[in-house]
């Protein structure tokens, strides 16, 4: 059988083995196993579980848990409500104001935690609820939530960008930065598409509030003040190459926890050990699928998979936006079924030397790779922002928060179209910083 | 068979409170390093190997925990499609070849464990521990993981409840 071969039966056993609903990291592992004793026989399992320790032993890894850890203490606190009141003071005159204040909401919370299912829980519970009472179409307020969450991977730090940056050897700070413009450009789309389906509606910020005064309209800023200014310092001192990522990730989890026992008055042991545990739970999660990915990266290389498919690839010579075109549309289904860690683990090593190849920036890349797999966390059948935003709104339905997040994911493919037609999107502020590549 | 299970259940989540305090434990030597790295300019010896292997301990000896309280990600496309009893036996059948994968990897871990032993290995750096200190977690980790996984296949065959009881939320993955 021809490494190609192999390479396709892999690529349908994987994808059968994981629908079985097999955690993700268990079925990477069952897959590597058979196709290991299979084709290089029974004797070459023995490695594995060095394989899967050095998988793990990288330092840079340690970063995972520390932003995890970071986001679990700002998640847990009541920062979430307190910057979409803050926004809220601000916009709240504004034609779709709230639906703006929740996506600017939601794009800083993106940068605090990292995570978006996690940006979706946090501003969702205040937005949604909030949105709905003020008269706005219940598409519109799960939607908007739905797909602002998903900025979480794109705007820094970022896990998603962690673990690009770990499987393709490219630095985890640059790609932070490069992550900024189009995290702010498709906020900003957002925020205009959703002022226009107000707007269209005829929906007009008609309810008679009090006028906020400057002192009200800062006291709830300032409690949100010191993280952003914790994560501003982790993106300079990774900027400045004075610490690496891990360190400026660990720094910056013990200040959050503190910040979050001070400014909330978190000091309760039993709350401290929930953001403990429940940082340690997803830590553990994304660990496991890394080490399995490890051992499923291996046998995909110790059967020449890699290095065939980057070859064959090569052979055809076509023209390189139609590349891109497959590479995408192959993205975009991935991330319809499978987490963007697992996703973006499983396919980086192959497809990095392609992308590169046909003369793309891989720092470029990697924004239009986590804006396919945002696409993917608000699509069925795994979208996980939609399941947050079910349980937050459950009355709503999936069928309208569906509804509602269609607009969003076009915008998404838009922005994934600006960045091919203007790559300066991603690749401008990345130079200035660092100098080109 | 049920004091087993509990047995069993109570290990997990002895190990649970292990990673976390693994992970508590890196985030603070991380901090330490920082200060002695930064503030006071000395070289650190020994803290960027701790705070990896404190890591990796974490991770496996977790991995346990968060099988018991379904932590682990997973896409439930073909059960999604299936009834009851199907269902069920799909579970068992994805089990059965998850404790396969577990087992294996505990297995060549233990080995890979006891060569670093028998033969004294140190690791690479200046520090340079015994190696199967840092190894211990991937024979024990991952031998309660597949502990962990034969409670589940034997749940799943009697008909008893998975998962001892869920404590929270599964945690949604980034």
């Amino acid at each position: 059988m021809s490494p190609l071969g192999i390479g396709l039966l892999i690529a349908v056993v994987t994808v059968v083995v994981l629908a079985s609903g097999i955690p993700v990291a268990f079925g990477l592992v069952v897959v590597a196993l058979g196709f290991l004793a299979v084709f290089d026989g029974v004797a070459s399992l023995g490695i594995l579980g060095e394989l899967f320790f050095s998988g793990l032993a990288d330092f840079t890894l340690v970063s995972i848990p520390m932003f995890i850890a970071m986001g679990a203490a700002i998640a847990a606190s009541p920062a979430g409500g307190d910057l979409y009141g803050a926004l809220d003071r601000w916009l709240y005159r504004v034609p779709g104001g709230l639906a703006i204040s929740n996506l600017g909401a939601c794009a800083i919370f993106a940068a605090l935690s990292g995570s978006s299912p996690a940006t979706c829980a946090a501003i969702g519970k205040m937005g949604i609820p909030e949105m709905r009472k003020r008269g706005y179409p219940d598409g519109l307020a799960t939607g908007s939530i739905a797909a602002g969450g998903t900025l979480g991977i794109l705007i820094p730090p970022s896990v998603t960008m962690i673990v690009y940056g770990i499987s393709t050897g490219t630095s985890i700070g640059r790609l932070f930065i490069a992550g900024i413009i189009p995290g702010l450009m498709l906020t900003g789309l957002f925020g205009a598409w959703s002022m226009f389906h107000a707007w269209r509606d005829g929906f007009q910020a008609t309810q008679e509030r009090q006028q906020f005064n400057l002192r009200e309209k800062l006291e709830q800023a300032a409690r949100i003040l010191p993280f952003l200014l914790i994560v501003l310092g982790i993106l300079f001192v990774l900027y400045g190459g004075v610490a690496t990522p891990s360190e400026a990730a660990g720094v910056g989890a013990m200040l959050c926890v503190v910040m979050v026992a001070v400014i909330y008055r978190m000091w309760n042991p039993r709350k401290l050990w929930k953001i403990l545990s429940s940082s340690t739970r997803e830590s553990v999660m994304i660990m496991m699928i890394i080490g399995a990915a490890a051992l499923f990266s291996y046998t995909l290389s110790s059967l020449f998979i890699t290095q065939s498919v980057a070859e064959s690839i090569a052979a055809l010579d076509i023209n390189r936006w139609l590349l891109l075109g497959m590479v995408n549309v192959f993205l975009l289904v991935a991330g319809f079924f499978l987490p963007p860690v697992a996703v973006i683990l499983m396919t980086a090593p192959i497809l990095m030397p392609i992308v590169i190849q046909a003369g793309f920036d891989p720092y470029w890349f990697a924004v239009v790779l986590t804006i396919n797999m945002e696409i993917g966390l608000i699509t069925p059948p795994v979208g996980l922002n939609l399941y947050v935003i079910d349980g937050i709104a459950p009355d709503v339905g999936l069928p309208e928060i569906l509804r509602g997040a269609l607009p969003y994911v076009l915008l998404m493919i838009l922005g994934i179209v600006l960045l091919c037609v203007f790559p300066q999107i991603a690749t401008w502020l990345p130079d200035l910083l660092f100098g080109g590549t | 068979m049920d004091p087993f299970i509990r047995g069993v259940e109570a290990l997990s989540r002895a190990c649970g409170v292990l990673a976390a305090l693994c992970l508590a434990a890196a985030a603070m030597v991380v901090c330490q390093m920082v200060l002695v790295r930064y503030v006071f300019g000395v070289a650190t010896i020994w803290q960027t190997e701790f705070v990896t292997f404190a890591v990796v301990a974490a991770t496996l000896i977790g991995s346990p925990y968060v099988l018991l309280t379904r932590g682990h990600v997973t896409v439930d496309l073909l059960p999604h499609y299936l009834s009851e009893a199907p269902r069920r036996w799909l579970a068992l059948l994805a089990s059965v070849c998850a404790w396969v994968a577990c087992a294996v990897l505990a297995w060549t871990g233990w080995t890979y464990f006891h060569e670093a032993w028998t033969e004294g290995w140190v690791t690479e750096s200046v520090w340079g521990p015994p190696l199967w200190i840092p190894l211990l977690p991937l024979p024990v980790g991952l031998g309660i993981l597949t502990l962990q996984y034969t409670v589940d296949i034997l749940c799943l065959v009697t008909g008893r409840p998975l998962g001892g009881g869920l404590d929270e939320p599964v945690a949604p993955p980034t």
